[in-house]
């Protein structure tokens, strides 16, 4: 162990302070469940570490037609919370109940793939984060927030402080597909949401996770389906597009070619499935 | 920066430990309190043989900085343990050979007891949710979940047979 301070600020003010006055070289960590175990083998050997548990970012509420999300909430507290069901899903299938109470919604989008699910979600959803720094706020979109692998928009100083996530009624699906039924890192995740004009898709969110080097929406599948009425043409279409649109990888879990064959078929799947709940609809 | 002195509450007692920044929980247990119930195995979150409850929420006690657990309530196997026989989790364990090498067992244990706290009667697909990040490499889980079952049982029949 080669940590030489320790800091717990008790508020965002002073964390914000805390990363002015040691700059990148201050490690930051919220539920511990990424970082400690880089910690603990000596992988990551930062000189200060900040912990965010007593920062007072853990407040989960809906106002105006949308869930703000402190970015020190708990995946458990996502789990609870009943505005936005595909949320709970995507926390149902993160990990495991003692990882659920200490990893963070904030965490979640600083997690290598595979891992990172509810982030796959959160982008299906359009989700907005706040960043937060000496020289104020700014919110952006999750999708323009991820650069590349393990990298974002985050400034040195900066802190991601929230995520706002709009409340709306459209039919979604998440699929998390591994090798388990539970606690298991992705070979590929799936988020989908859809709106509905009568029977004609009007516009379409399709997040993948654990094929690219952050989670990434499959954006040519997404306007191949909007203005269809998702006929099984379009669907093997827009999966097709999806699974070679992708940029999976090899690793202990899955093969590279494994993950962009299941992305064809969990994408189709999602499609179809949504296809059938607009049909039971009357739509 | 020097150490410094973290107090908690352990199993209804205030401890205090003098620590290194980020010495984990499961270390200041283990190494400086005695409390050798907590196992430490993977120390990557994977495997549940480090888990305790904090504030009767089960954690990993190898993620958890234990300044971040400063005046909280933190409960490990040795405190489950009446002074005298056995908590009827630890008796079911025993009847139906839930272990073999042990070493997952009080993980396993904590978090049963934080699984029946929330979930008086659980059913097979409840416990098997809940055990996910424990890893057993003995038993299979079938001894564990019906270990479970029976307690539970165990439990509840005894509550109701207390007065009130």
């Amino acid at each position: 162990m080669t940590v030489r301070s320790y800091f717990l600020p008790r508020s965002l003010p002073e964390a914000i302070g805390l990363l002015e006055t040691h700059g990148p070289e201050l490690l930051v960590m919220a539920g511990g469940t990424v970082a400690m175990p880089l910690i603990n083998d000596g992988i990551s050997l930062p000189g200060a570490v900040m912990g965010l548990r007593r920062a007072g970012l853990d407040t989960l509420e809906v106002a105006g037609g949308t869930l703000r999300i402190g970015a020190a909430a708990t995946l458990t507290q996502l789990l609870a919370q009943p505005a936005v069901p595909m949320l709970r899903e995507a926390a149902r299938n993160t990990a495991s109940w003692s990882i659920r109470n200490m990893g963070t919604v904030g965490g979640n989008l600083f997690t290598p793939p595979p891992g990172g699910d509810v982030a796959v979600a959160l982008l299906a959803l359009d989700a907005g984060v706040t960043l937060a720094g000496p020289r104020g706020e700014r919110v952006l979109p999750l999708a323009d927030f991820f650069t590349g692998f393990l990298s974002n928009q985050l400034a040195a100083d900066e802190l991601l402080v929230e995520i706002q996530v709009p409340i709306r009624s459209d039919p979604t699906l998440f699929i998390k597909f591994g090798r388990k039924h539970a606690n298991t890192p992705a070979v590929v995740t799936v988020a989908m949401r859809l709106e509905w004009d009568g029977n004609v898709v009007a516009d379409a969110r399709i997040a993948l996770g654990a094929v690219g080097p952050h989670p990434i929406r499959a954006r040519e599948a997404e306007r191949l389906v909007v203005g269809t009425s998702l006929s099984a043409d379009t669907i093997a279409v827009a999966a097709a597009a999806a699974a070679q649109g992708c940029e999976p990888f090899t690793d202990a879990i899955a093969t590279e070619w494994y993950r962009r064959r299941m992305t064809g078929l969990f994408v189709s799947r999602a499609l179809e499935q949504l296809a059938q709940g607009a049909e039971g609809e009357g739509r | 920066m020097a150490s410094t002195i973290v107090a908690f509450e352990l199993g209804g007692r205030e401890v205090e430990v003098m620590v290194k920044p980020m010495t984990t929980l499961q270390s200041a247990l283990r190494d400086q309190l005695g409390f050798t119930a907590t196992k430490e195995g993977c120390r990557q979150g994977g495997c549940g043989s480090c888990t305790v409850l904090v504030n009767d929420e089960p954690m990993l006690s190898c993620l958890l900085p234990v300044e971040d657990v400063a005046g909280q309530r933190v409960t490990t196997l040795e405190s489950l343990t009446p002074t005298q026989g056995l908590h009827p989790l630890q008796q079911a364990f025993l009847d139906a050979n839930a272990f073999q090498c042990g070493y997952c067992t009080p993980g396993m244990t904590m978090l049963a007891q934080a699984l029946l706290d929330h979930n008086p009667a659980p059913d097979r697909g409840d416990i098997t949710q809940a055990l996910t990040g424990n890893i057993c490499r003995c038993t299979g889980y079938g001894p564990i979940v019906r270990a479970i079952e029976v307690a539970a049982q165990a439990m509840h029949a005894g509550e109701e047979g207390q007065p009130r």
